[in-house]
């Protein structure tokens, strides 16, 4: 700079930049001026507070401990530390945890002031150390399975009725849940002492709720709007309808051969044909009564017996090619005709 | 008027003695007559339930959460020596769609859809015995996380009622 003002000559234009350059020679000459005499200051008026701004400085307390969770020891008892169900709280758990979601290439944000961590429920107080301590403290309200009912069939021999309830726990402005008044009775149908009769009666009775494919009555109730009323009418239900089957009506009797749910041969024109046929082959003349057809006796007669459990299938289960066949040789052999000739 | 205070406070203690007597007298002689009642065993014994089968299912907005809670409830069993048949997850959540207008009166063509997800986890329990039932039902739904709801169907298994008996008609 000094060198500058030696060989500062005036001109025309430097007119203009007088001004600006001796301004700025005075504050470098005020600054200097300023540290050595510290003393003697030269109050300024520093209306926009500039100075007090860079001289603020952070307090920080010198007693300040460190963080509980570089403090915890190994051997710790961790149910101790973490006893119940808690929002997550870093200083508390001494493990590096990291969670959020960023860009890739960057490292998740650590746990302290961490939201993400904070929102999940947490099972820090169910740790497996834990959860053993506590079911050992409640065994003692526990009761053994009974040894002998160690398999489904003993179960179900001894227990044949089941009865399936729910329980419903969640958050909602009220405790009860309305589905929890739904009883269902469950039961075996060959574990019902029922004669043949009864039995059939007894499927016409529950209707649809019968399954024949497993052999299960349900019975479904929910029209009351307590549990131990729906099982209350469960229960009634299953005794309405079980002694209703032992009853035999004067009207039952009037039952025909188009009513019945299954096919019988021994009641049916087949088996009068077949004892027909059997009479005429052996030359006797009888006229027979409507129950001695039915009471005949056809293990006199040679191969009548595949005869009647083919006739049998055929009408009970339906046609099919097998069922087909299997009448288809059983006439040949009731009629002592040659087997079928596969060409 | 602090005279007849006095007489006041000092007045008990001249009648407590007896009026005490009085008064211990008749419930000296009631607990007698209440212990005889007391000393009756109940005659009829309730018994144990059996449940053949307990079902366990969870539903909540968090898989992540349903999760360690089923890891929970298995340790809990394993632990009360309740034996665990099953424990599974559906593949998908179960999500219920609702479908808006994204401008509220005009723009047809234009929707949004919102959608909630539901998540499920199921824990099958088998052959506990009534009180071991409600001793771990009681222990996991008090620890069942927020955001989540458990449903237990429990198939109790009885006797044959003994009504239920063919009639004798002869």
């Amino acid at each position: 700079m000094s060198i500058f003002i030696r060989n500062y000559k005036p001109g025309p234009l430097a007119t203009l930049y007088k001004a600006n350059i001796w301004r700025l020679n005075s504050t470098t000459a005020e600054s200097s001026v300023k540290k050595d005499e510290d003393e003697e200051e030269f109050r300024v008026l520093d209306i926009l507070k500039k100075r007090d701004k860079q001289q603020k400085r952070i307090v920080r307390r010198t007693d300040i401990q460190p963080d509980r969770a570089d403090r915890m020891t190994e051997n710790q008892n961790w149910g101790n530390v973490w006893p119940g169900p808690k929002t997550f709280h870093p200083s508390s758990v001494p493990l590096p945890l990291r969670q959020g979601y960023v860009p890739a290439g960057q490292a998740p944000p650590a746990k302290k002031a961490n939201a993400e961590l904070m929102k999940i429920p947490n099972f820090l107080h169910l740790t497996p150390p834990v959860i053993k301590s506590q079911c050992e403290s409640l065994k003692q309200f526990c009761t053994e399975w009974p040894t002998l009912l160690n398999s489904e069939e003993a179960i179900e021999k001894h227990y044949p009725v089941e009865v399936i309830t729910s329980d419903y726990c969640h958050a909602s402005p009220s405790i009860r849940n309305p589905l929890a008044r739904v009883v269902t009775l469950r039961i075996k149908l060959s574990t019902l002492d029922l004669d043949k009769h009864a039995r059939d009666k007894f499927i016409r009775l529950v209707g649809d709720r019968y399954d024949s494919s497993t052999d299960l009555v349900t019975i479904t109730a929910d029209r009351c709007p307590m549990r131990a009323q729906n099982l209350d009418y469960v229960n009634y239900l299953l005794t309405a309808c079980y002694h209703e089957a032992w009853n035999v009506e004067e009207w039952e009797k009037d039952k025909t051969e188009d009513d019945m749910e299954y096919y019988n041969w021994d009641n049916n024109a087949s088996k009068k044909s077949v004892v027909n046929w059997y009479l005429a082959k052996r030359n006797e003349q009888r006229d027979l009564t409507e129950d001695e057809y039915r009471s005949y006796d056809i293990s006199v007669i040679p191969n009548a017996e595949g005869y009647k459990s083919a006739v049998s299938s055929l009408m009970n289960d339906g046609e099919s090619e097998e069922t087909v066949n299997n009448y288809g040789k059983a006439v040949r052999k009731l009629l002592g005709l040659p087997e079928k000739m596969v060409v | 008027m602090n005279a007849i205070r006095s007489i006041w406070r000092a007045a008990p203690v001249v009648w407590r003695p007896t009026s005490f007597n009085c008064t211990m007298r008749p419930l000296s002689t009631a607990p007698v007559t209440i212990q005889k009642p007391t000393e009756q065993v109940p005659t009829t014994i309730e018994l144990d339930k059996l449940y053949k089968r307990v079902e366990l299912e969870m539903r909540g907005i968090d898989p992540a959460v349903l999760l360690s809670y089923s890891w929970f409830c298995v340790a809990a069993a394993s632990h009360l020596g309740i034996e665990v048949t099953k424990s599974w997850a559906l593949r998908k959540a179960e999500k219920e769609r609702h479908t808006l207008l994204r401008a509220v009166h005009i723009y047809k063509k234009h929707r949004v859809q919102y959608e909630i997800r539901t998540y499920f986890r199921f824990v099958h329990l088998q052959r506990l015995t009534g009180s071991t039932c409600d001793t771990y039902l009681e222990y996991i739904e008090r620890n069942l996380p927020e955001g989540c709801a458990l449903k237990v169907t429990k198939i109790e298994c009885q006797k044959l009622p003994e009504h239920i008996t063919p009639p004798d008609n002869e």
